[in-house]
């Protein structure tokens, strides 16, 4: 069966926090995932989001605040807009939109999180693994 | 290559039980940038944290990676120590091998361990590319500017002034007071407002921190946190104040509803705001009284609800109720809205003083009969279905506060936002007051419909967080956090590869960003004082010259090859 990797970048004041409540109430979870906490979901960069499926990263996670929590006034809001022109991208490209999760304002608990990695590493069984290009 | 030392941290058996320590060692002995791998017991321990800064000064390296707990647990602590000790900030690394690998892998190991490995290698990684944020600091006038003396804006004079602080207080009109000055009793005590206003007024006078400045304008406003200049015209002079915080107490207008219920046309239907005219000159003459609340509000155009006109027909229909014997008293409402531990009682003591209510529908709203003189108010009761016609001798209308026609106009001068009513909005989430630009304050009702009661409350709120600022004689850019500690970097721009595009000046959220040109093209310049590091700009930098030091693309590249 088709072991996924994910790559997750995870707002420092959402998804960091529900990735490390998982971690406090250890919650059993696939360990194929690594998270990079960022400052903000706004800097995450859609060239590392191409740079990591390219290098063969099977999924990426890109979770933030909700809408209108943004501790940056708002910066939350043009991250969704751009990274949702990139899914649209990636299904022009063909590597697929659902390689590239957006989850605002839904990963701050623990078992949020545990539920959208879980879910994510379902989906991603099911599609053929990315062969790297670097 | 930067020489690396690596700490791993065992918890005491908290990660060993599940990570191979044997493994994560014989792995990292192959990287040559690795000096040091020590394994310890815990690391956050005082005993610990001077047993690790000796072997660091030891040995030969120049940054520090701890594998331990993460941020939010003991992490921080341990950073935070090691910096008290004398290592600098960007020459720690931290990865969380606890909370992020040990306890939610314990099923297992043998895939726990490789992924520390992987995170491991990806926190030195990034390490050898983490760069320092360059930081300024600004010299703070420790004076203050507030905008509007109103209740809010007396408020927070008088108690900067009182810690000590000299005050500049503008005003648009002649005197201070705002709107107080027009009313006469406030709720929901029935006090005087001349007497509320008393003391405030009695300390702009007599206390010569205060300066007043009637009959001003705001012309323009430069500078940033701690080091403002505005200029304003006073008594049609221009002149100028240096700052170090600006309070923005400008309240609100009333709204005039012209055009509804006969309102302009007919004599006898006034808005509350000439009732309370009338009753301070003492000219209000009415037994038959006929209040209506929501008029030109909670409607398409003004969905709001403005807080204060509910609390001020109880104050008056119960005057009316109470005062003149014989009177007939009716408030007709769409709800009303009494929140609070005191405001929920003025209703009951309205209703027991004899004061009917009746609730209409937006859809049938009441209909005025007369066309000069109103005799009469038909209303459709919502709740018993039953049309009634009310006798009356004097329609109130009820009316919401509106923004001020020129608060887009100054919120640009000064760099913050308006709701989209108009209002001054200030930052979200959990900085009441606090506005885009750190040392901007908004209270009262520039902000929001607020009573008289809750205006003096945000002014002197206003004021503490003034306060926060001006007790500072410099304020470092990196200080200026949303959240608590410091900022973690500001963006750098690289001059000779930035083409000006002007990219990041749309994206931040903070205005932080702006175009100037320099040697003949043009380039973009950050203003550290405003940057939040949150990294909207770096993101849109079409050629990676925006950069965070502590968070750049390098770090991230590496950190994505050394993922699995």
């Amino acid at each position: 069966m088709n072991q996924p990797r994910i790559l997750i970048f995870a707002c420092k004041w959402c998804g960091f926090i529900g990735a490390d409540a998982a971690g406090k109430k250890r919650i059993s979870l696939p360990s194929r995932f690594r998270v990079i906490p960022m400052e903000c979901a706004s800097l995450v960069e859609t060239d590392a989001i191409l740079r990591a499926l390219a290098g063969g990263i099977d999924g990426i996670a890109v979770l933030g605040c909700h809408i209108g929590g943004c501790r940056y006034n708002n910066a939350n809001h043009t991250a969704i807009k751009r990274l949702e022109l990139l899914q649209d991208l990636l299904d022009t490209t063909g590597i697929g939109s659902s390689r590239l999760l957006l989850s605002f304002g839904t990963a701050h608990e623990d078992y949020q999180f545990e539920e959208i990695i879980k879910n994510f590493f379902d989906e991603l069984t099911l599609l053929p693994p990315l062969d790297p290009w670097l | 290559m930067a020489n690396i030392s690596v700490f791993l941290c065992k918890c005491f058996g908290e990660i060993d039980n599940t990570i191979n320590f044997d493994f994560l060692r014989e792995e990292l002995s192959k990287d040559p940038s690795v000096v040091l791998i020590s394994i310890v017991d815990s690391l956050c321990l005082e005993t610990d944290i001077e047993k690790t800064v000796s072997q660091i000064r030891e040995s030969n390296s120049d940054k520090v990676l701890i594998a331990a707990c993460s941020t939010l647990s003991r992490g921080n602590l341990v950073i935070e120590s090691l910096i008290k000790e004398g290592v600098e900030r960007h020459k720690i690394g931290l990865v969380d091998i606890r909370e992020g690998c040990a306890w939610i892998h314990g099923d297992n190991p043998e895939d726990a361990s490789k992924k520390a490995k992987d995170l491991i290698n990806m926190g030195i990684a990034a390490l050898q590319h983490k760069d320092m944020s360059d930081d300024m600091s600004v010299t703070v006038h420790p004076n203050a500017l507030i905008i509007g003396a109103g209740p809010a804006g007396l408020a927070a004079a008088m108690s900067l002034a009182r810690t000590g602080f000299k005050v500049n207080l503008l005003e648009r009109s002649k005197v201070p007071g705002g709107m107080l000055k027009l009313i006469s009793r406030c709720y929901p005590d029935n006090d005087d407002a001349s007497n509320k206003l008393g003391p405030y007024l009695r300390e702009v006078e007599n206390n010569p921190l205060i300066t007043f400045y009637p009959q001003s304008k705001i012309t323009s406003v430069e500078g940033d946190t701690g080091n403002f200049t505005v200029h304003f015209s006073f008594q049609e002079k221009d002149s100028f104040i240096q700052a170090g915080v600006i309070i923005v107490a400008t309240g609100a207008k009333i709204f005039f509803p012209t055009g509804l219920y006969g309102y302009g046309e007919i004599k006898n239907v006034i808005n509350q705001m000439e009732f309370e005219r009338q009753s301070l000159n003492g000219s209000l003459e009415t037994k038959k009284p006929v209040f209506i609340q929501c008029v030109g509000a909670r409607n398409r155009e003004r969905p709001y609800c403005s807080t204060i006109c509910c609390p001020i027909s109880l104050k008056n229909a119960s005057r009316i109720a109470e005062d003149i014997p014989g009177a007939s008293v009716f408030i007709l409402h769409r709800g009303i809205m009494t929140p609070g531990n005191t405001l929920e009682k003025y209703y009951r003591d309205t209703l027991s003083s004899g004061v009917q209510f009746i609730r209409f529908e937006e859809e049938q709203p009441p209909r005025i009969i007369g066309s000069d003189y109103v005799e009469a108010v038909e209303v459709y009761d919502a709740i018993t279905g039953i049309t009634r016609k009310i006798e009356t001798d004097l329609v109130v209308l009820s009316t919401p506060l509106v923004p001020n026609n020129d608060n887009v106009q100054l919120a640009e001068m000064l760099d913050i936002e308006v709701d989209r009513y108009g209002f001054f909005s200030e930052i979200y989430p959990m900085h009441p007051l606090e506005t885009k630009t750190d040392g901007i304050f908004i209270c009262g009702s520039a902000r929001w419909p607020v009573s008289s009661d809750h205006s003096i409350l945000q002014g002197k709120a206003a004021a503490m967080k003034a306060v926060s600022y001006l007790r500072q004689s410099k304020i470092a850019a990196s200080t200026l956090s949303r959240v608590p500690g410091l900022k973690s970097g500001h963006a750098r721009v690289v001059p000779e590869s930035c083409t000006g595009c002007g990219n990041c000046v749309a994206a931040c959220p903070f205005d932080a960003c702006h175009i100037e040109k320099l040697e003949g093209r043009y380039i973009s310049i950050v203003n550290m004082m405003k940057c939040k590091a949150c990294g909207s700009c770096v993101s849109v930098c079409p050629n990676g010259t925006m950069q965070i030091p502590e968070h750049n693309y390098r770090m991230v590249g590496e950190m994505i090859k050394m993922a699995f």
